[in-house]
């Protein structure tokens, strides 16, 4: 209710007469809004509350999620500060931020099946309009219409898996669902098995899991930067979230019949995404192969079910923001001081002009690869770890391969960002704006400070997983 | 006091306190004491800790213990014992002078290049130093890090595609240790009862001979690429080349012994059957790297690239003392690898000193240094008698331990090995003659030129004491390791079906026998 009024504020402060009030107005008032809602959920943290008769519940696992989504959010809107598109519509910009981080929040306190598709269209439709919000630029509408088109396709799938999911069991309350589907089996059960692998398709194509991905590289890259940003950290986590409560959470007994089917989209998001990452010349769709890759780190997690993978997907899907939002954070600056600043050229030397961000950019490509201490590192070490508990090692060897071929792009991203500069090539450089310049420092920091108080994050990991598989 | 922790941790401290040394020429100064007090702080840490050491303890001493994220088994736990004691020596001393030569002659951006030396002696130290395996696998990936950035940032020709196959083949065999490491654990869970991933802990779970081996090979395969055992060598002679000598030096010197230090300290204690099965094949990979390194270092046409291909061949002779599974063979290992380090950071000092003359390190336009520089015609035949371990040098006492150890396992094994004693004769004295003796192509100047001066005493002084100290009372750190060595070997030995009279230490067991706990027990975990 808080983020959703915030939108609402925010939309009406972007009407605001006066320039000054209408540039800032929007941003501080969404930014007082998160902040609201995170202090909100930090408060409610420990209990367990039910609300819209069950619709929506505020337990653990959804209140980390709330702090992940409104935290990238947060970012967000701060990278956004100078955006171009941002700028002039940043009532428009800030409340739709808001409005999908609703949405989100809607997916990860789901009760029944209505509020995961409420959730999940509410985001969506709110990113449509962001993706395409770059008007002058036909790259940006392009990217709105292609992943409308793409995600109306996923919304109608998901809708029907819901439908014949309630069909099977005779409720929409997940609760009632996961009593229902006790002890049963899907080889007795067609309009199950159904429903799961639609279910599923559905959300892959939400966290751009293979073979539902083919849209994700053209809409990251078209999409204003700090859509993107936004798209491949907090919409991922959303969808993750969607299948922890609908697999791990309602269908634990199951879990033998839909583990493999989530573990060869992990293998095949690991193997796609890593390999054609190689060949990306251009960050953004570097990024965005990067991130098909990353939910197959994501989905072994899923598949392991239980609660050291669910543990190992939420550790994982905080790190993972941190360290993609460093990593773009970095992009966006460059971006916005020469033309072609999302190619991965535009990075040539620049460590050397700028070496915090260089460092940023470094920590965040490290992280991701894997390498410890980071925090990247113990994500792995805990996903791997929980494959290797429920009997999947060939899972967590499929994971760092890899891993292993994931090195050859992100060391090259290092490898440019401290190389000499280009000879001839004009090193412009802007002062980067203070909220941008935060942001992009925290989201590093948060990389390590995740690997540093990896003890009691790991606390409230596993304290969400336990409130998700609790009934 | 936590010394070991401390010792560890002194180079991290050291490093990110440069960050607050102001960029530029302005900083220079401050640069250096920032660095040289941090280097030479660890060493004299260093220095106590050899005073406090207890030689007849065969475990780890001085253990730190500390929380990181216990829920999942990780925490902080360091401690010495006979092995690592002197691996730590070497690596605080080495990086001690390291530091010294960069701080003497400043290379670009210092800050950044001190403290990625800083960085870098953290990661070693703390390899040698962890007790629990993903510390272990946490300093060995961590160490990377700063040898990338050291290599790709101050190094020369070929140095991306130098880095590249670097970090690409250790993380290779790495991330393939990483699931052994988590699957050590769970294995060892369902025999135990206990989730653990310290490796005292470990040592003596009773695994099934294909468990052993299965999780061995994932070791061992991390190990191999970071040794090099050949065929995983590609990397290194390109690394070589390509990194700024100092670098070249530590990496040869230190970095390459992590690779035998991971069989001795992880392999043979804790998958003592697994050692045993593939004792044989990684003895004979040890072998042909013997006599494969050598014959290209007799080839070799620059001055790195031999002593590159001298160290795997080096290596070679280590990697056969450990596998050989026999106490005496595995003291002589030990003591080769502070003597091969030693060693190779003398002769990486003479090829920079030789640098001078010769930029591009060839030495086929070289010849008759000695006329001119009689100071360093000395030291290079000193160092250059120790490579080829000569009798009365300090790696003959290393060498001949490991080879009568082989002998007394695998005949063929020591007899072929013997070759490469022969060969280093041939490329050591190749090298020394073409650079010294001889008719002087560039003139007399040259050799002045290369003549040691006061600063490149200063480094290579302590080297050469070393050597002649080693030479003459390799006692003392044999003794110091013997408890240990035993102690590690000794579970292989049983798996080996050695003679009792050969077996000196009990191995450990765990489950205790006394009290076996079922399969899924809740035990206690033990700090």
């Amino acid at each position: 209710m808080i983020t959703a009024g915030a939108a609402t504020l925010a939309l009406g402060a972007g009407l605001w007469p006066g320039r000054l009030a209408r540039r800032h107005g929007p941003a501080l008032v969404g930014m007082a809004g998160i902040t609201a809602a995170i202090v909100m959920s930090l408060l409610l943290w420990g209990e367990r509350q039910d609300s819209l008769g069950g619709g929506l519940r505020a337990d653990r696992f959804s209140l980390l999620l709330n702090i992940l989504f409104l935290a990238a959010a947060a970012v967000t809107i701060l990278l956004a500060w100078r955006e171009p598109a941002a700028v002039d519509r940043r009532g428009e910009y800030v409340g739709l931020i808001l409005i999908s981080a609703t949405g989100m929040m809607l997916v990860a306190g789901a009760g029944d099946l209505i509020m995961i598709f409420l959730g999940i269209e509410i985001l969506s439709v709110a990113l449509y309009v962001l993706c395409a919000l770059e008007v002058w630029r036909e790259r940006s509408l392009e990217s709105g219409l292609k992943y409308l088109i793409v995600g109306s396709v996923g919304a109608a799938i998901l809708l029907y898996g819901l439908t014949l999911l309630f069909g099977a069991t005779g409720s929409i309350r997940l609760a009632d669902i996961g009593r229902e589907l006790e002890g049963t089996s899907f080889t007795g059960e067609p309009l199950v098995l159904a429903a799961m692998v639609l279910i599923a398709a559905g959300l892959a194509f939400k966290a751009s899991a293979v073979p539902f991905h083919m849209w994700t590289p053209d809409v990251y890259e078209g999409a204003p930067t700090t859509v993107t940003a936004f798209m491949s950290t907090a919409v991922k986590a959303a969808a993750l979230a969607a299948f922890l409560r609908v697999f791990s959470g309602v269908m634990p007994d199951l879990q033998d019949d839909w583990s493999v089917v989530i573990a060869v989209v992990a293998v095949a998001s690991m193997a796609v995404g890593n390999i054609a990452a190689l060949v990306q010349s251009n960050m953004k769709r570097l990024l965005a192969y990067s991130s098909i890759a990353q939910a197959g780190y994501l989905l072994i997690g899923v598949a392991t079910g239980g609660i050291a993978g669910a543990e190992a997907t939420l550790y994982y899907l905080l790190a993972y923001a941190a360290m993609t939002l460093a990593a773009f954070a970095v992009v966006i600056i460059r971006e916005r001081e020469v033309e072609d600043g999302d190619t991965v050229a535009a990075l040539t030397g620049y460590g050397r002009a700028r070496p915090v961000l260089g460092v940023v950019m470094t920590v965040a490509m490290l992280s991701l690869a894997g390498f410890p201490p980071l925090s990247g590192f113990v994500g792995k070490f805990l996903l791997f770890g929980s494959a290797v508990e429920a009997d999947l090692t060939w899972l967590a060897i499929v994971g760092a391969v890899g891993s292993m071929i994931s090195l050859g792009y992100y060391l090259r991203v290092v490898w440019v960002t401290w190389a000499p500069p280009l000879d001839g090539a004009a090193r412009r450089t802007f002062a980067v704006p203070g909220p941008v310049g935060l942001a992009t420092v925290g989201s590093a920091v948060a990389v390590i400070a995740l690997t540093l108080l990896a003890s009691p994050v790991l606390d409230a990991c596993r304290g969400a997983a336990e409130a998700l598989l609790a009934p | 006091m936590p010394w070991v922790s401390a010792i560890v941790l002194l180079p991290l401290v050291g490093a990110l306190s440069l960050l607050a040394v102001p960029p530029g020429g302005a900083g220079a100064v401050q640069a250096r004491i920032h660095a040289l007090v941090a280097a030479l702080g660890t060493l004299v840490l260093t220095v106590v800790l050899v005073v406090e050491f207890d030689q007849d303890v065969a475990g780890l001493q001085h253990i730190d213990h500390a929380g990181w994220a216990e829920q999942v088994g990780l925490s902080w736990d360091v401690g010495v014992d006979g092995i690592s004691l002197w691996l730590i020596v070497l690596t605080s001393a080495l990086f001690a002078l390291g530091v010294g030569a960069a701080c003497w002659r400043l290379p670009e951006r210092p800050r950044g290049f001190l403290a990625l030396l800083l960085l870098a002696e953290t990661g070693l130290l703390g390899l040698f130093a962890a007790g629990h395996l993903v510390l272990f696998y946490v300093f060995w990936e961590a160490m990377l890090v700063p040898f990338f950035f050291l290599i790709a940032m101050w190094g020369g020709e070929g140095r991306r595609r130098a880095t590249a196959t670097f970090v690409i083949y250790t993380m290779v065999g790495s991330l393939l240790m990483l699931v052994a490491i988590i699957a050590t654990a769970f294995v060892a869970r369902d025999a135990t009862g206990q989730f653990t991933f310290l490796i005292r802990d470990l040592e003596g779970v009773a695994f099934t001979d294909t468990q052993s081996t299965w999780l061995f090979l994932g070791f061992a395969l991390a190990f191999a690429i970071k040794l090099p055992l050949w065929p995983f060598h590609a990397w290194l002679p390109r690394t070589y080349v390509a990194a700024p000598i100092l670098v070249t030096a530590l990496l040869g010197a230190v970095m390459s012994k992590a690779g035998v230090y991971g069989f001795i300290r992880v392999g043979l204690p804790v998958f003592p059957e697994g050692a045993h099965r593939l004792a044989v094949p990684l003895g004979a990979l040890a072998v042909a790297g013997i006599v494969y390194g050598s014959l290209l270092a007799w080839r070799a046409p620059t001055m790195r690239l031999l002593v590159a291909y001298s160290s795997v061949a080096h290596l070679g002779f280590i990697a056969l003392g450990i596998v050989a599974i026999d106490v005496q063979a595995s003291q002589g290992a030990v003591l080769q690898m502070i003597n091969h380090g030693v060693v190779v950071a003398a002769l990486f000092g003479v090829v920079a000193v030789i640098n001078r003359v010769a930029p591009d390190d060839r030495m086929d336009g070289l010849g008759g240094l000695a006329a001119g520089a009689p100071r360093l015609a000395g030291v290079f035949l000193i160092v250059a008698m120790a490579s080829l371990a000569i009798p009365g040098s300090n790696s003959f006492a290393g060498e001949f331990l490991i080879l009568t150890g082989v002998f007394r396992q695998h005949v063929w094994l020591a007899a072929l090995a013997c070759l490469g004693i022969a060969y280093a004769a041939v490329y050591m004295l190749r090298m020394y003659q073409t650079t010294m003796n001889g008719p002087v192509p560039g003139g007399a100047d040259d050799g002045r030129r290369a003549e040691l001066r006061g600063r490149d005493l200063a480094i290579l002084l302590p080297l050469v004491a070393a050597m002649l100290v080693i030479a003459l009372w390799p006692r003392g750190i044999v003794d110091a390791t013997t408890r240990s060595i035993e102690r590690a070997v000794a579970p292989a030995q049983v798996a080996a079906g050695r003679p009792a009279d050969q077996i000196r230490a009990t191995p450990a067991q765990n489950p205790p026998a006394e009290a076996l706990p079922l399969p899924g027990d809740e035990a206690e975990v033990t700090p």
